[in-house]
């Protein structure tokens, strides 16, 4: 298996320019999403890290070897596309061989691996269908076994699963992890999604705009984002964010929203903060599993709001509220379901709560 | 246990044929509606290959007046032991040939030529289409000056390189090879074009996924490319094989089928034999023949692209 490092890697198409400046190292064995919106770079990079899209400026290093000028059969990897980029002229076998058929793996061996990969995969009974034959997350199994079976040092995947609906995502988001924990092989994987983000990730590379916005574990992306744009991206439904500014009437720093109609002092710990802030404008943020209805913990925040309307999901209720600041989603338990225009007195869990600089959008840490 | 068997048709009331295109069933209605195009089919199509084949059963010539003697299967018995006949089919066949795998050739590496990614791509899918939009007695004409052998381009050439000019087509190889070179340069780019259609619709990620495998660019081409483009090749050997053998502008314009008949085509003799010399009903039975080749070689290519 490999490391890749990247320096000051660039791209630019013509004069636009689409990755700027991007460090990252991925160790031997780990597993990084790179997520962000569409057009945001991130499977540039990674057609620049296998290869098939030229560096414009910086080094890719794959096991300490500098590939920039490296054609993709120089690099050892294997990659998922987002069509899967099957053959259609060729069973699912000669799918799963052409690899090795190129490197002269003779034939016994060949076999062997490709009814390993297939086993592997619980392919096996397709090995002599053609791709028009099979289901999306059958092509989606053969595509990864074309991957697996050349054991290479690096696997990329563009997007693998975007071209699944909702339940054979979820089936082979699974999938992916099993393979990864058995093969334990150095991966990076570009999404969209980030709930495949968070649920396959040893560690997420935020991308926007071709920068790198955050690095780091699902815990810290989400717990702790660096920037407004990182905390609206993760978690469905995202951060709520209300515009706010900092007040300091009788030396307890206050949050005031909506101009000063709903107004509450700052936990203990952002106190100290808080008194450099006043007169600034924030956003406040917020997620909807920390509020409330019922008092939870010691840092809580009152707020009048009227139920707009409520989601029923099942095992939980999203109910969207309006609010002298702004309209929140709140994630409730199952059991409680308020009807549309109810008044509710809503409880902001403040040990979570988020402040971003309204002009930058940098998160403030206490 | 077997139920007995029950004749529905013989429980249904038989309808009055007013009653059927009143109230017509799925069968009468689906042949109501085919009904107009059937009868026009028949009048542009069946009409005049039945009037082609009832004619070559007579004596039927310009100058013969209004009673044709029916002669049977005399003008087909003439055609098969017409030398002319034999060499004018041995020449379609051999221009078939020789033409259609070179312009399947050359129009593969201008498809591929225009497939590469261009920053400026109309010129050259322009340069790809003009030869085919050409009118094919023009392509003959322009062709017919370059291998002159006084005036021509290509006697220039040969000069200038050190060699004697050639009669090119005054003497029956030179002219032969100087109608195929004409023809497949005007029909390459029609080849060019469909099989630049195939390319397009190969994705660009197969060729990346192939890459990734570790193929190189020729073992792209011939792992890729060449598979995929299969039913686009077909298609275009299909449509130029059948124009191959209709071959007849070209040489016409280039050669008159000479010197003595060594580019005369099928279609060639069949204009000669009704137009020159006003002899329908032979002339008839040499186009009919000429449809049953036709037909036998498209048969063979429709039972291929079945099988694929």
């Amino acid at each position: 298996m490999a490391s890749v490092e990247l320096t000051r890697v660039a791209k630019s198409f013509g004069s636009t320019k689409v990755i700027h400046g991007i460090d990252l190292r991925v160790d031997d064995g780990e597993f990084v999403v790179f997520v962000g919106p569409s057009g945001c770079g991130k499977s540039t990079l990674l057609r620049m890290i296998a290869g098939l899209e030229s560096v414009t400026d910086g080094t890719i290093r794959i096991s300490d070897v500098v590939v920039n000028a490296l054609p993709p059969r120089a690099r050892d990897i294997a990659m998922v596309f987002q069509d899967y980029a099957l053959y259609p002229h060729k069973s699912v076998y000669e799918n799963i061989c052409f690899g090795l058929r190129l490197r002269k793996t003779s034939a016994a061996e060949l076999d062997r691996r490709v009814r390993e990969a297939a086993d592997i995969l619980q392919i096996a009974h397709l090995l002599d269908r053609y791709p028009r034959a099979l289901s999306g997350g059958q092509r989606q199994r053969v595509a990864m076994g074309r991957a697996i079976v050349r054991d290479p040092q690096l696997f990329l995947f563009d997007e693998p699963l975007s071209n699944l609906d909702a339940l054979l995502r979820n089936e082979m988001r699974t999938e992916i992890k099993k393979l990864h924990r058995r093969l334990r092989a150095t991966s990076i994987y570009v999404t969209h999604d980030q709930v495949e983000a968070m649920t396959l990730a040893d560690r997420i590379v935020v991308l926007s705009g071709g920068h790198l916005m955050q690095l780091g574990s699902p815990d810290d992306i989400y717990h702790r984002p660096v920037s407004k744009f990182v905390a609206g991206f993760t978690g469905s439904p995202p951060m709520n964010f209300l515009p706010a500014s900092v007040a300091r009437p009788n030396g307890v720093a206050l949050v005031e929203l909506a101009g000063g109609r709903e107004r509450f002092a700052l936990p203990a710990r952002w106190q100290a903060l808080g008194a450099t802030l006043v007169g600034r404008d924030f956003e406040f943020g917020i997620r909807p599993e920390d509020i409330g209805v019922e008092a939870r913990g010691n840092d809580v925040a009152e707020i009048a709001s009227t139920v707009i309307v409520t989601e029923p999901l099942g095992a939980e209720n999203l109910v969207t509220l309006g609010t002298a600041g702004g309209e929140l989603t709140a994630r409730f338990a199952a059991g409680v379901a308020p009807r549309p225009d109810e008044a509710l007195r809503l409880r902001l869990d403040l040990s979570h709560m988020h402040l971003f600089d309204r002009q930058t959008g940098e998160a403030l840490r206490p | 246990m077997s139920s007995p068997a029950v004749d529905l048709r013989a429980s249904r009331p038989r309808l009055r044929l007013v009653d059927r295109i009143a109230d017509p069933s799925e069968r009468v209605l689906a042949l109501l509606l085919l009904a107009p195009a059937a009868l026009f089919l028949g009048l542009i199509v069946v009409y005049p290959i039945a009037r082609l084949v009832y004619n070559s059963f007579f004596d039927l010539r310009m100058s013969g007046g209004q009673s044709a003697p029916f002669v049977a299967f005399e003008n087909y018995a003439l055609a098969l032991t017409d030398k002319i006949f034999w060499n004018a089919l041995w020449n379609t066949l051999l221009i078939t040939i020789i033409t259609v795998i070179g312009a399947l050739l050359v129009g593969l590496g201008l498809a591929l030529l225009a497939n590469l990614p261009y920053r400026i791509r109309w010129p050259v899918r322009l340069a790809l289409l003009l030869p085919w939009a050409m009118p094919l007695a023009f392509a003959g004409l322009i062709f017919a000056w370059f291998f002159n052998t006084d005036y021509g381009v290509i006697n220039d050439w040969v000069t200038r390189l050190g060699f004697a000019p050639l009669q090119w087509l005054l003497q029956p190889g030179t002219a032969f090879a100087a109608v195929c070179i004409a023809i497949i340069w005007k029909s390459s780019s029609f080849i060019g074009l469909i099989l630049l259609a195939g390319l397009q619709m190969i994705p660009r990620s197969l060729y990346e996924a192939a890459e990734v495998d570790g193929a190189t660019r020729f073992q792209q081409f011939r792992e890729v490319t060449l598979p995929l483009l299969v039913p686009s090749i077909v298609v275009a050997l299909i449509f130029r094989t059948i124009t191959a053998l209709q071959t007849f502008d070209i040489p016409y314009t280039m050669t008159k089928g000479g010197p003595a008949h060594a580019t005369e085509t099928l279609a060639m003799l069949i204009h000669s034999t009704t137009i020159d010399y006003g002899d329908i009903g032979y002339g008839s039975t040499l186009a009919v023949l000429m449809f049953i080749v036709s037909m036998a070689v498209t048969a063979v290519y429709l039972r291929r692209l079945q099988r694929d």
